[in-house]
């Protein structure tokens, strides 16, 4: 028998940051067990017994897309800054953790204490995007709470939603007790404050929430009701016990003086986006008619320089990332690009920190600076043309040449690059075979232009990568009126992309038609699709966003079994005086702007962007009419 | 440049964060903590931290050792203090020294195991009966290859006790880079052997070892 010759001087840790028996015993069966334990560095700790109000901040997605999320970052750090109130995280545990928690009957959890959700006073839900609604009813369920707001008596926890999605919430209205709409540094802390009032008064959550809607940029959906035409469009939509007509998004005006996080909790395990990432400014001055972004984050709002790199300073030295990612929806839109990355530069390259770019357009990005920037570190070179004809550019207001395209690709090449990405999208309106085609044509025009470069990478062959995505209409943009090309009509144009690509040189990538034609239902649906969602999930449907796990065909079943059509919501044609289900809803952007947006889509003319003219899209009133494109 | 060997504690929930994150945490670690370290050369520049042997999944250890490479003498005090206070909960560096072996000299890794669904005799039983036996899975060049291993041989020495009504097993098992049995493989041994599943409800690696049974240092 021999000895342990190691001396133990080393105390063994007993309790403290031990977890649960029932947590011990299934984690060793899980994928990645390290995203359901906490404990990761910079996470807020407190003591429950001197808080007020425990809030659960929930991303319905995994723990990897969640913590990559920057809007979760500052919201959770601005609620943690108040010394009343604990802010926690929760994320979607994936189908193999949920096996286990429902089987040993652990209840959803919050990563910071591992106290259930169910007791908490808040439990706020980050909408991101559409396909990600049925996993906001099952970690509700996970929770031990019902899914509808409605069977939902006692005041707490009042279950709120907000991102982008809330700019129509209207399918997931019947699940969430209240929605902040818009920016929500500012708004949340005021919905807290009433909360303690009326939390104190012991208020019903009916009184309370009578009280939140009359909060700027809080919709409190019970108080509206919603009447409908025999066609099925909606007819009316009233507000009752005061609520108002127009619930207006919030935005914070000076980005300057609004709280950044000092730190980011480091996660344990690889994220998608794992790094310093820093918001340089928020809106878009382009008005691509496509994308929702462009339209539902205005007026432009610029963050000075300074600020910016003393924030960043501060996050690396908490964090030991050795990366920054300056994000916005249009990095070389921002005005004073030059000086931020002059500033960055005077102390990244020494501390090893990587700077990067996401979301460059190519039309004027000074090639001097992009040369400073590679000498870091060299990333892939994307292009997002999102089309290829130029006719049906100018109906989606992209506006770029082919010219620009094809220099800056020779440049690109010329500096030793080898691989493009060209992303497009198929399914445009007034789209046209001979666009579909130009897609492959253009593909090939960047290849040509590898082998005409005389500097191009010896020894090596180019591959320039074309993704065509599905075009689905979102509410806010110029397109909201417009059918969603149909699944027969997206496979024909796909296939059709197929036939015709002039170069094996080039390799295709294409979306899941299914999955951009249930994000068209979802993005544009009124509430009467409560009803499919709950009994799609009820069926076993979440994480609708991973291919490997979305159910298609029980979406299908559901909407047969509920007698709801679902190319009513997707391929139809709206009328422009019909009363949209987000009529009620004002994200800035006036409906008259967009409609006359849309009418010179048909007639593929383009609208300059914001600093070469306004366009009068009206959300400058959201900013007590400053914009800073007005200057 | 100066080679330093970090000796690290690892306990509590942290113990499932795998050995490819330790990598990266450590890697930040020493950011934050602002130690002088030693950049590889080349087109992805990385700082040198090497963790000698990998810790399963799920195992604590209380004595890790880890090497870094400083560029500017830093004394070991200096580092324990810099980087204990840039530790995430559960890490703590327990000392700092100058290699005294190669990692190659790390023969043993010496384990406590807390069993539950067995009693002493059994589990005395089933580790002296000599054909224990566990199916331990490899490669033989680019097959994957499942191979039966005799654990009974290669178990150096044990001892079993009785606490707070668990069974605890110290144990001193091979490790190294030439052959290594970890606890998980015992105990599916002795579950083989029982007929039925034991579980072990908390694995600690107490410290490592020499071919000649002396500390790894």
């Amino acid at each position: 028998m021999g000895s342990i010759p190691v001396s133990l001087h080393v105390v063994l840790m007993k309790g403290c940051n031990l977890l649960d028996n029932r947590l011990e015993k299934i984690l060793p069966l899980v994928q990645k067990p390290a995203r359901y334990i906490g404990g990761e560095l910079n996470s807020a700790v407190k003591d429950k017994n001197s808080v007020d109000i425990r809030y659960a901040f929930c991303f319905p997605d995994s723990y990897e897309i969640g913590m990559s999320h920057l809007g979760i970052k500052i919201l959770y750090s601005i609620a943690n800054d108040r010394p009343d109130t604990w802010c926690e995280r929760v994320f979607a545990p994936w189908p193999d953790m949920e096996e286990k928690m429902r089987e040993e009957g652990i209840p959803l959890y919050a990563l910071e204490s591992g106290d259930p959700i169910k007791d908490f006073d808040f439990i706020g839900f980050t909408l991101q995007y559409e396909m990600c609604y049925t996993n906001v009813l099952n970690m509700l369920d996970l929770a031990g709470l019902p899914v509808r707001s409605a069977d939902r008596k006692s005041l707490s926890p009042i279950v709120m939603g907000g991102g982008p999605c809330v700019c129509n919430p209207e399918p997931m209205a019947d699940f969430f007790d209240l929605f902040s709409l818009g920016e929500g540094e500012e708004v949340n802390s005021e919905i807290m404050d009433l909360y303690k009032i009326h939390k104190a008064k012991g208020s019903s959550k009916d009184e309370f929430l009578r009280e939140a809607a009359k909060i700027p940029g809080v919709y409190v959906p019970s108080l509206y009701d919603i009447t409908y035409n025999g066609d099925g469009t909606v007819k009316e939509v009233k507000p009752k016990d005061g609520a108002p007509e127009k619930v207006v998004k919030r935005v914070i005006s000076d980005l300057d003086k609004v709280s950044y996080p000092k730190s980011f909790v480091v996660p344990f395990i690889d994220v998608v986006h794992d790094r310093v990432t820093h918001e340089i400014f928020r809106g878009c001055i382009r008005g691509c008619r496509f994308c929702q972004a462009g339209f539902i984050y205005r007026p432009i709002r610029e963050k000075q320089p300074d600020t910016i790199n003393e924030q960043c300073k501060e996050l690396i030295k908490n964090t030991g990332y050795d990366e920054i990612s300056l994000c916005s929806l249009s990095s070389s839109d921002y005005t004073r690009i030059e000086e931020l990355l002059t500033k960055l530069l005077e102390w990244t390259p020494k501390e090893n920190v990587n700077i990067a770019l996401p979301s460059l357009r190519i039309d004027n990005f000074p090639e001097e600076l992009m040369q400073k920037l590679l000498s870091v570190r060299r990333s892939g070179l994307t292009f997002a043309p999102e089309a290829g004809t130029q006719r049906m550019r100018d109906v989606i207001n992209k506006n770029i040449t082919e010219d620009e395209i094809l220099s800056t690709s020779r440049t690109a090449f010329a500096g030793g690059y080898s691989a493009v990405k060209l992303y497009f999208m198929i399914g445009l309106p007034t789209e046209t075979d001979e666009d579909v085609e130009g897609i492959g044509i253009l593909a090939k025009k960047v290849v040509d232009e590898f082998y005409a470069c005389p500097d191009r990478p010896k020894g090596r062959g180019v591959t320039v990568g074309a993704s065509a995505s599905s075009f689905v209409p979102k509410p806010f943009t110029p397109f909201q009126w417009e059918p969603q090309a149909t699944p027969d009509e997206l496979k024909a144009k796909q296939e059709h992309l197929k036939a015709t690509v002039p170069s094996k040189k080039i390799s295709l990538a294409f979306h899941d038609i299914p999955t951009s034609f249930l994000e068209g239902v979802l993005a544009r649906g009124d509430r009467r699709l409560a009803d499919a969602i709950e009994l799609a999930w009820r069926r076993g449907c979440r994480f609708d966003s991973w291919g490997e796990l979305f159910k298609f065909d029980v979406w299908q079943q559901v909407f047969a079994e509920l007698n709801i059509d679902p190319a009513f919501y997707a391929n139809r044609r709206r009328s422009f005086d019909e009363v949209l289900p987000w009529d009620h809803i004002d994200f800035g952007v006036t409906k008259s702007f967009l409609m006359r947006e849309a009418k010179k889509a048909y007639e593929a003319k383009t609208t300059p962007h914001c600093r070469i003219q306004c366009a009068g899209c009206g959300s400058n009133k959201l900013n007590g009419g400053k914009c800073e494109c007005l200057k | 440049m100066f080679e330093v060997r970090l000796w690290l504690s690892k306990q509590g929930r942290i113990k499932y964060v795998s050995h490819l994150d330790m990598f990266r945490l450590m890697q930040r670690a020493v950011r934050r903590a602002e130690i002088p370290l030693w950049y590889t050369e080349g087109f992805n520049p990385h700082p040198y931290i090497s963790f000698l042997l990998a810790l399963s999944l799920g195992t604590e250890g209380l004595r890790e050792p880890v090497d870094i490479r400083i560029v500017d003498d830093m004394t070991p005090e200096e580092i324990k203090n810099r980087l204990n206070g840039a530790m995430p909960e559960g890490l703590k560096i327990e000392a700092v020294t100058t290699p005294v072996y190669k990692p190659a000299a790390i023969a043993f890794g010496s384990y406590r195991v807390y069993y539950g669904g067995v009693t002493e005799s059994e589990l005395f039983d089933a580790l002296t009966c000599g054909e224990l036996t566990c199916e331990k899975s490899g490669k033989k060049g680019n097959k994957k290859i499942v191979k039966t291993v005799n654990v009974s041989e290669h178990i150096k020495s044990f001892e079993i006790r009785a606490e707070d009504g668990k069974t605890v097993l110290d144990v001193v098992l091979p490790a190294g880079s030439v052959f290594n049995l970890n606890p998980q493989q015992l105990t599916c041994a002795v579950s083989a052997r029982l007929g039925r599943d034991i579980t072990a409800q908390r694995v600690i690696r107490l410290g490592l070892l020499t071919d000649e049974n002396k500390p790894f240092e």
